[in-house]
């Protein structure tokens, strides 16, 4: 098997991989596909920071994952191969699968986790369908689907100079900017307590819906870019990365775009030397550094127990993964009025 | 959602509900009998859809023998094992396995370039089980929740495959046409060696699972009663995951890496919805896992080439969908009728009641009621009225004169009303000397509690109340055999 | 029907404990704790919320390992000796729409005396049976343990543990939740096989009762008040270290290094 991985992985040419992309003949194209993912890693990274600290990571999973079949059904119905028609499907989807999810796991015994995994797999595999049967008429196909087409994008139409998917892209991060900045405290406020907020008068379904239109909004975006399954990359390996590194809100905000650029730029020469997809090589990158900033936290958490001989931990060694008791706070932003 | 109910009351959220469902199960419908009545050119002569489905259900060909076999497989091992992920609630947790076994399973390809179930089997074990211990890893030694690392691993695991495969496709040498099929399944491509490998896997792992139940049952049930017994707890996890593991190998040539998932949970969390007996949560899981299956082989076959995959986890998804509308015991749709006819019978109770009451004011002299005074008493409309009373006199509890302004108890009806006024006033006079409550507070309580009071019950109240004959409010009580 | 105690090997206690700490996170949560427990005594472990009650069992059993100390059950180390513990946990530790019955859930508390590929046999049947009929749920074997109330699960948890056959019980707040009624009969059978030679440990949340219900009273609040007979443990004084309100020095050196951990 070696040698076939041998044979499976190019040599490392720097010239070729690192230079050349940004050689005058290339570098457009290059700045586009780059340029596109930043965008992508940013605004997803951004609203992804808010799904880690409100618990909902699988729910932007899930969000990914059904607005397939709204994307399709969307077009299908609208007959409109236009971008915007398709968001309005995507969202209407996510908000669906949200209902759904609740619908499933308040009215019967079956709990959270379970409830999801039925949701978005039959809304999922619905989409795969219809794709597979109305691939043709949609500007879609399974590949894209999987893993997303952001290598291509430089090839598409243009609007107002620039590639379509990127200028929808660069709208939606300066709204997913603009939105931070003019609602942070409040976003704060209603992730970190929603208790407070709400005696504050904040009202913290606004915000909660808030967050998931924009989330539909931004998966959608990504979707094109990376594929349904990799998109929960996206949202969470750059906000989880920069939780590693940071004790308040504003850092882990600022460093998730550091991952974001870096991964992307890291990921696009990594796709071009092993000659793969684009859009894994950037998620991949991605979990490369994240992998790199654990290791780092390890290693520098070992030296200072070295340094100062503390008793080390030890409630950690005798449970199993799933089931280690986790401090016992109640989740604050459990799916839509879930009390199991 | 309850706030919303208790302002516009139940219709317009439940006409919403049943809407949506309706409206689900109709786009489904509209996409499977399209694809199976396609008239596509398929590889076999015949053309025609009907003939297709009796090629397939005669079972002459050994492809479709193949296919169904594997699919039957699959659906067992995925069902039983999923039981045990529903119960305990690692739902998600398996979808990180099936997506982490894909890398293992690119790299099991690069062994040789082909298609070596063996290898694939490996691989796949190898990367499942890594991505299981690096969620472990990571949730013991950073801050970050549960929802957030299994995204991680998932997306990770995947993207690294991802990577691997997208390679491989660029690759000059080897068979990668099987490869494709393991995103979102064909079990068409199911050969011989693959059918045999399933079979070997799912044997050994039903066999484990037969051998320790009562271990894995205790294990998923109370965890920490069973590391106090001396259980190897770490280890009957790790074997749990490691049969879990198997049967997503066994099921991702059919159903695809990216919906195995589906196949581990739907079918068994349909099945927790029909028993409160684990052992035959597990027969249902793995019959509907089978079904699952092998409809949407079929399916897949007569559609000619669409992947089999999301056609099982949509089978799958419509069994759940009528378990969840229709079980006897949770089904929504169950549950909403029999709600609507208890409220109907109470409504109905109430009006025997005021019948009865009119008529002890007139110490049951004239048994009949005019409805123009029913309508007075109870405060509503003559035509509710009217159609309550249709009600009464279709159950055989009233009946109406002939110009239908009367209203006559029947002998049932009378002595429903009896009862009622019985379980009323006992229950009042219960409530004011065993259980202390002020004689004006104990009338609400009584109003609800007397239709829903069994004839044991009653005569327990009697006993112990010693036989009484007068209520808190010095009413009669009606006695047992009462029939005016 | 409660077996009596095989004779107990002279000069092995039941339970020991010496210099018993555990931390979680770099911060204490129990600090050492020194405890003979005597045999054939039923003894309430008291203290307020966080003090480590609960912590204290599971350290007990093994399920947490000691920063210090160590745990001795009949002179041995708990790992090995595991089979004459009998554990009733907390009520919300266990998901109660769990598709078993009554009687499965009894039958689990034979599970560790069976072989490594055995299931329950005939006799394992039998005594569960006759557990259940102790707690007075015998007509209850075949339902499901959603439809029961609190003191119902309560009880079912009892036969549960008394289906191990131990000779030393460590019990988690047992009389939580529960109905009068089921107090009162489970009191009546934890002095049974109290008076059977069984020695019992009791996490016990309400103080009024823990004057009249046990022998011995441990008073717990991150480390040990007291332990000694009831009459001399439910002073004023001691009660008022074990729940008073201020911090002790220990407290806030356990804060701190929580912090910086």
């Amino acid at each position: 098997m070696l040698e076939n991985l041998q044979s499976l992985i190019p040599p490392f040419d720097w010239q070729q991989v690192v230079v050349d992309p940004w050689s005058k003949s290339q570098w457009v194209e290059t700045m586009w596909v780059t340029g596109m993912g930043v965008m992508v890693a940013w605004a997803c990274g951004l609203v992804g920071c808010f799904l880690i600290l409100r618990r909902m990571a699988m729910v932007g999973d899930a969000v990914s994952h059904t607005i397939l079949p709204g994307l399709v059904v969307a077009f299908l119905i609208s007959g409109s191969r236009s971008g915007w028609v398709m968001f309005v499907g995507a969202v209407v989807a996510g908000v669906f699968t949200i209902w759904f999810i609740e619908l499933i796991h308040s009215r019967s015994l079956i709990k959270q986790d379970a409830a999801i995994g039925i949701c978005f797999s039959a809304l999922f595999a619905l989409g795969v369908l219809l794709v597979s049967r109305y691939a043709n008429q949609v500007d879609l196909d399974q590949d894209c689907v999987l893993y997303g087409e952001i290598g291509q994008i430089y090839w598409s139409p243009t609007v107002a100079g620039m590639p379509e998917p990127a200028f929808s892209m660069a709208i939606i991060l300066v709204l997913v900017l603009v939105l931070l900045a003019a609602f942070y405290r409040r976003l704060l406020v209603t992730t970190f307590d929603p208790g407070l907020a709400r005696s504050l008068g904040i009202g913290t379904t606004r915000y909660h819906y808030g967050l998931m239109t924009v989330l539909a909004l931004v998966v959608v975006a990504a979707f094109k870019a990376v594929g349904a399954i990799m998109v929960v990359a996206m949202l969470i390996v750059p906000g989880a990365t920069a939780y590693l590194l940071s004790k308040r809100l504003p850092m882990m905000l600022a460093l998730t775009l550091v991952h974001g650029l870096l991964g992307s730029v890291i990921g696009f020469h990594l796709g071009q030397w092993l000659n793969c997809s684009t859009g894994a090589a950037m998620v991949t990158a991605g979990v490369g550094l994240f992998f790199i900033t654990w290791l780092a936290t390890r290693i520098t958490r070992m030296i200072q127990r070295q340094k100062s001989r503390r008793h080390h931990d030890v409630m950690d060694d005798d449970h199993t993964a799933f089931t280690r008791p986790e401090r016992s706070e109640p989740d604050p932003h459990p799916v839509r009025g879930a009390t199991r | 959602m309850t706030r919303t109910m208790k302002r516009n009351g139940w219709k317009p959220i439940l006409r919403m509900r049943t809407l949506s469902w309706a409206l689900l199960m109709l786009v489904v419908f509209c996409v499977v009998v399209p694809s199976a009545h396609a008239a596509r050119p398929a590889e076999f002569v015949e053309n025609d859809a009907w003939d297709q489905l009796m090629r397939f259900l005669s079972l002459r060909d050994q492809g479709v023998r193949l296919v169904l076999g594997g699919s039957l497989l699959l659906g067992l091992g995925c069902g039983v094992l999923g039981s045990f992920m529903v119960v305990r609630k690692l739902a998600l947790a398996g979808d990180v396995l099936a997506h982490g076994v894909l890398p293992g399973v690119v790299l099991g390809f690069l062994w040789n370039l082909t298609k070596d179930p063996l290898h694939l089997f490996i691989g796949a074990v190898v990367s499942g089980m890594l991505s299981m211990a690096v969620v472990t890893i990571l949730k013991r030694t950073t801050k970050l929740k549960q929802d957030a690392i299994l995204g991680i691993v998932l997306s990770g695991f995947f993207a690294i495959g991802t990577c691997l495969l997208t390679m491989v496709f660029g690759l000059e040498a080897g068979d990668k046409a099987g490869l494709d099929h393991f995103m979102f399944g064909q079990a068409a491509a199911l050969d011989h060696l693959d059918i045999r490998a399933m079979s070997w896997v799912t044997g050994v792992s039903l066999l484990i699972v037969a051998l320790l139940y009562p271990k894995f049952l205790l294990l998923s049930f109370d965890e920490g009663f069973a590391s106090s017994l001396g259980l190897p707890v770490r280890m009957l996890h790790q074997l749990m995951m490691l049969l879990l593991t198997f049967s997503v190998v066994v099921a991702l040539q059919a159903v695809g890496v990216v919906l195995v998932s589906a196949m581990l949970v739907t079918p068994a969390a349909s099945a927790y919805l029909l028993t409160k007996r684990f052992h035959i949560m597990l027969a249902w899981a793995a019959g509907f896992g089978m079904l699952s299956g092998s409809v949407g082989a079929l399916l897949s076959f007569l559609g000619s080439g669409l992947p089999t995959g999301p056609l099982m986890v949509l089978t799958a998804s419509v069994i759940f969908t009528i378990v969840f509308c229709f079980s006897p015991q949770q089904g929504i749709v169950i549950k909403h009728f029999r709600h609507v006819n208890r409220r109907r019978r109470v409504v109905l109770e109430n009006l025997l009641k005021a019948v009865y009451h009119a008529a002890e004011r007139q110490e049951f002299g004239e048994n009949g009621m005019t409805l123009l005074d029913l309508a007075k008493v109870k405060r509503q409309t003559l035509e509710t009225i009217q159609h309550d009373v249709d009600g009464l006199v279709r159950r055989g509890l009233a009946t109406l004169s002939h110009d239908g302004d009367v209203l006559y108890l029947t002998t049932a009806g009378m002595s429903r009303a009896a009862q009622l006024v019985r379980n009323h006033r006992l229950w009042e006079l219960y409530l004011t000397n065993a259980a202390d409550y002020a004689a004006d507070h104990v009338h609400e309580d009584a109003e609800r509690i007397e239709h829903i009071l069994g004839e044991a019950t009653v005569r327990d109240l009697e006993r112990r109340l010693d036989f009484p004959s007068v209520d808190p409010h010095g009413s009669p009580i009606p006695a047992l055999s009462a029939k005016s | 029907m409660i077996k009596k105690t095989e004779t107990v090997e002279t000069g092995s206690l039941p339970l020991e404990l010496h210099d018993l700490t555990v931390a979680y996170h770099s911060k204490p949560v129990i600090y050492g704790i020194d405890v003979e427990v005597p045999a054939g005594k039923l003894v309430g472990i008291v203290g307020p919320n966080g003090a480590g009650k609960s912590t204290l069992l599971k350290a007990v059993m093994g399920v947490l390992k000691p920063t210090a100390g160590w745990v001795k059950i009949f002179g041995e180390d708990a790992k090995n000796n595991l089979r004459r513990i009998g554990y009733v946990p907390q009520r919300e530790s266990v998901d109660w729409d769990f598709p078993v019955t009554v009687m499965d859930v009894v039958l689990m508390g034979r599970y560790g005396k069976l072989k490594w590929f055995g299931w329950p046999s005939k006799a394992d049947r039998e005594l569960a049976r006759e557990c259940l009929e102790k707690v007075a749920m015998l007509p209850y074997a075949d339902r499901q343990i959603a439809n029961l109330s609190g003191g119902q699960q309560q009880r079912v948890f009892l036969a549960r543990a008394l289906a191990q056959e131990a000779d030393l019980y460590l019990m988690d707040e047992p009389f939580a939740g529960v109905d009068a009624a089921t107090e009162r009969a489970i009191i009546t059978l934890l002095h049974e096989m109290r008076d059977a030679g069984k020695t019992i440990l009791v996490v016990h949340h309400d103080l009024p009762t823990a004057e009249n219900y046990f022998d011995m009273l441990l008073l717990l609040n991150m480390r040990l008040i007291g332990f000694g007979p009831t009459k001399e443990m439910f002073t004023q004084e001691n009660l008022q270290k074990t729940y008073g309100g201020r911090l002790t020095i220990l407290s806030e050196i356990a804060e701190a290094m929580g912090r910086e951990g």
